[in-house]
């Protein structure tokens, strides 16, 4: 029976349009994992040394099993917002003579194969192997390895357990930023406390039962819910009683206001692109990464430059690549409907300039590290209003994946917010503000790198009519082959 | 008002559609019959501009639709459940459609007034989403927001599927009266012969993508038809 649905789920992805047009983009893909799995046996392998290095008065395990929960909530928390839940397609498979258990079982396996599941096995490996070489217990050391790996494990079916849960999302990012927070300031150190946990568990072997128990539980626990879940009542959407919001004062925006506002209603009222928008939030921190690490800082102003862009840049980022496939569902209405084309993409593009505008106004806090910093910020604000929204919608061309706005109500139900992929398209993107800021900074300095990259951005906003009559062009070329795409899941 | 000229949509090595020429005038109501794969759909299709033809031309007053978007101001259609948007309530809908064809609020609930019996109570001010209204609900919704804003052409695929008795009448007579002062041009593609002739003054009748009839109704049109079909 297994070995049936792994055929259902060949031809499901090799039939998809998506991949038929993408092969190179595929083996894009293929190349970016692999890099990525290098780097965590990179990690894996130099972890102790850069750890006995760094800190030479502490034991480098005991180090690693300080701060190890910290790794596990923003694993937690990584793998809710990117990992994708294995889809199976259930209407069909229900009325046929095969017993549940094999269905959800498959389900369950099919989500370990997940590249989640292999980045800690990649970093793990070498570093157990490194300190067995350093002669520490071997089986401690096994069991340590064991228990860790479950631990990780057990996040994968919590994942699954909570994938529809949006409180549950918001309780773990409240808690870890908390728990930050209260270990910066030397008020309440939950490492000393984890840390003392995970070293008892490492120098008891017999501990490892603990971790197993976790696993099983978690995985009886995913396999009871989706059992539960796994019939057509649960398919159909629960009917609540809908609140509808006045949204007239957009309307100032005139032509484009009927977009915008649906636009609105469209991340407010389904599952996917609220958690898009949620995952562009995220990068309002991004920059904090690079202003505290000692090499960001002061070593590359290049870096920070970077970063700050990705600041403002969120939204864009994660909700604006997916334009117009937010709109797959019923794409066939607008192109027949009284819209002119580059209308549509003029929404869109008011859409990520007020979304790069919000997010200036809510990374204002950033003035706190100086005229160097908060002028990178104001960059951004310009780089990605004036050139990088372009930019953002040009990808849309590229991109013909159909969304299911509303994935929530299926108990296999892909609800990520954004995948992988679009992140990897839009990562070279984001090196041109390293260019046009980075050559006038190396020439003259800071400010006349500041000045390019505002001169650039606001001849992109003037231009903005030009650009967008370039873009519907190609948007118009491709009309067809979007739209069968489009409606291929319809 | 419409002109297909040598159209044909080929895909691979077969050939969905071959239409030498058809023509429908202004104030035309047509039906459009045929099995299953007969064409009719993708006859829309390419009248919507949704897909490529292979060759041929097709012009809705005279613009030719693939060239240009200026057939869209006056053409309205609904063909599936693609054209909703489903996060959408009904009452949002109308006025989204509304707002596209420059309508406002107002004029909207004056619009929405006449179609009550319709709507049987099931639509408006539900607080439900389109989504999650039942199939037939659906194609109602679908089928009043093609009427939005005076289109002059209207492009119905299979009206009458899904929806209940009582509608069905009641459509039928709402189709009737729109052909009535010979302004708006009406296109339906129908399985049910019975409704299709008793709405359509002209039959054309598809068979895998040819055009082999094209009658104009009379008493014993329904007869013929129902020849043809049962063999």
């Amino acid at each position: 029976m297994f070995k049936k649905f792994i055929a259902l789920e060949w031809k499901k992805f090799i039939r998809s349009a998506n991949f038929q047009k993408s092969l190179a983009f595929k083996i894009f893909i293929g190349i970016g994992i692999f890099i990525l799995l290098l780097y965590a046996l990179g990690i894996g392998v130099g972890l102790f040394f850069l750890l006995k290095e760094q800190i030479p008065e502490k034991d480098p395990w005991q180090v690693v099993n300080t701060f190890i929960v910290f790794w596990f909530l923003g694993e937690l928390i990584f793998r809710y917002l990117v990992q994708k839940m294995p889809v199976l397609t259930i209407k069909p498979l229900l009325i046929l003579p095969i017993a549940k258990k094999k269905v959800i079982k498959y389900g369950l396996g099919k989500s370990l194969l997940s590249i989640f599941n292999f980045i800690p096995l990649f970093i793990l490996m070498p570093f157990s192997a490194v300190l067995l070489f350093q002669g520490y217990s071997p089986i401690n050391v096994i069991s340590w390895f064991f228990g860790i790996l479950f631990l990780s494990y057990t996040l994968n079916f919590i994942t699954f357990l909570v994938n529809k849960n949006e409180t549950f999302f918001y309780s773990i990012l409240i808690i870890l930023a908390s728990l930050i927070g209260l270990e910066y300031f030397d008020i309440f150190k939950i490492s000393t406390i984890a840390g003392t946990a995970f070293n008892y568990f490492t120098n008891h072997a017999y501990l490892i039962i603990v971790p197993i128990i976790t696993l099983a539980t978690s995985y009886i626990l995913s396999f009871k819910h989706l059992k539960k879940n796994l019939n057509l009542d649960n398919l159909i959407t629960k009917q609540k009683e809908v609140k509808t919001t006045d949204l007239t004062w957009l309307n100032r925006f005139g032509e484009v206001a009927p977009f915008l506002k649906n636009d609105i209603k469209l991340i407010w009222r389904n599952a996917r692109p609220r958690k898009t928008v949620l995952s562009g939030f995220v990068f309002l921190f991004y920059a904090l990464i690079f202003i505290y690490s000692k090499s960001g800082f002061n070593g590359s102003p290049y870096m920070l430059a970077f970063a700050m862009m990705f600041v403002t840049g969120g939204f864009a980022m994660t909700f604006g690549q997916l334009v117009p496939s937010w709109d797959s569902e019923y794409y066939q209405l607008l192109m027949s409907q009284n819209i002119k084309y580059k209308t549509y993409l003029d929404s869109k593009w008011y859409l990520m300039v007020v979304a790069v505008v919000v997010s200036f106004i809510l990374a204002t806090p950033y003035i706190y590290f100086g005229w160097k910093v908060y002028s990178l910020l104001i960059a951004g604000l310009f780089f990605n209003a004036g050139i990088n929204s372009y930019l953002v919608l040009l990808g849309g061309v590229l991109n013909r994946m159909p969304i299911k706005l509303n994935e929530k109500a299926k108990a296999f139900g892909n609800t990520q917010g954004f995948n992988m992929t679009q992140m990897l398209i839009a990562i070279p993107k984001m090196f041109l503000p390293i260019l046009l800021f980075g050559i006038p900074y190396k020439l003259i300095n800071h400010n006349a790198g500041i000045i390019t990259v505002i001169g650039f951005s606001l001849i992109g906003i003037l231009l903005k009519n030009f650009f967008l009559t370039k873009i519907e062009k190609i948007y118009q070329k491709t009309k067809y082959k979007t739209i069968a795409a489009y409606s291929e899941n319809n | 008002m419409i002109h297909a000229k040598n159209i044909t949509k080929i895909y691979g090595t077969s050939t969905v559609l071959n239409i030498d020429n058809l023509e429908i005038n202004k104030g035309q109501s047509i039906g459009l019959v045929g099995n299953n794969g007969a064409g009719k759909t993708t006859f829309f299709n390419l009248l919507l501009d949704l897909i490529e033809p292979t060759t041929g031309t097709i012009t809705n007053n005279n613009i030719i639709v693939n060239q240009s978007e200026d057939w869209k101001p006056f053409t309205a259609a609904f063909i599936d459940e693609s054209f909703l948007i489903g996060y959408l309530t009904p009452e949002e809908y109308f006025y989204f459609i509304g707002e596209l064809r420059g309508k406002n609020k107002a004029d909207i609930d004056t619009f929405l007034s006449q179609f009550t019996e319709i709507f049987n109570d099931e639509i408006l001010k539900k607080k439900k989403y389109l989504r999650d209204l039942s199939k037939g609900n659906q194609k109602k919704v679908g089928i009043v927001a093609a009427l939005i804003g005076d289109p002059e052409v209207i492009i119905l695929d299979e009206p009458f599927a899904n929806l209940d008795p009582t509608t069905q009448i009641r459509l039928k007579k709402m189709l009737k009266s729109l052909t009535e002062n010979k302004k708006v041009t009406v296109l339906i593609s129908s399985h049910d012969l019975l409704h299709v002739t008793e709405v359509c003054e002209r039959i054309v009748v598809l068979e895998k993508g040819n055009l082999i009839k094209d009658l104009k109704t009379s008493p014993e049109t329904l007869k013929e038809l129902e020849v043809h079909f049962s063999v």
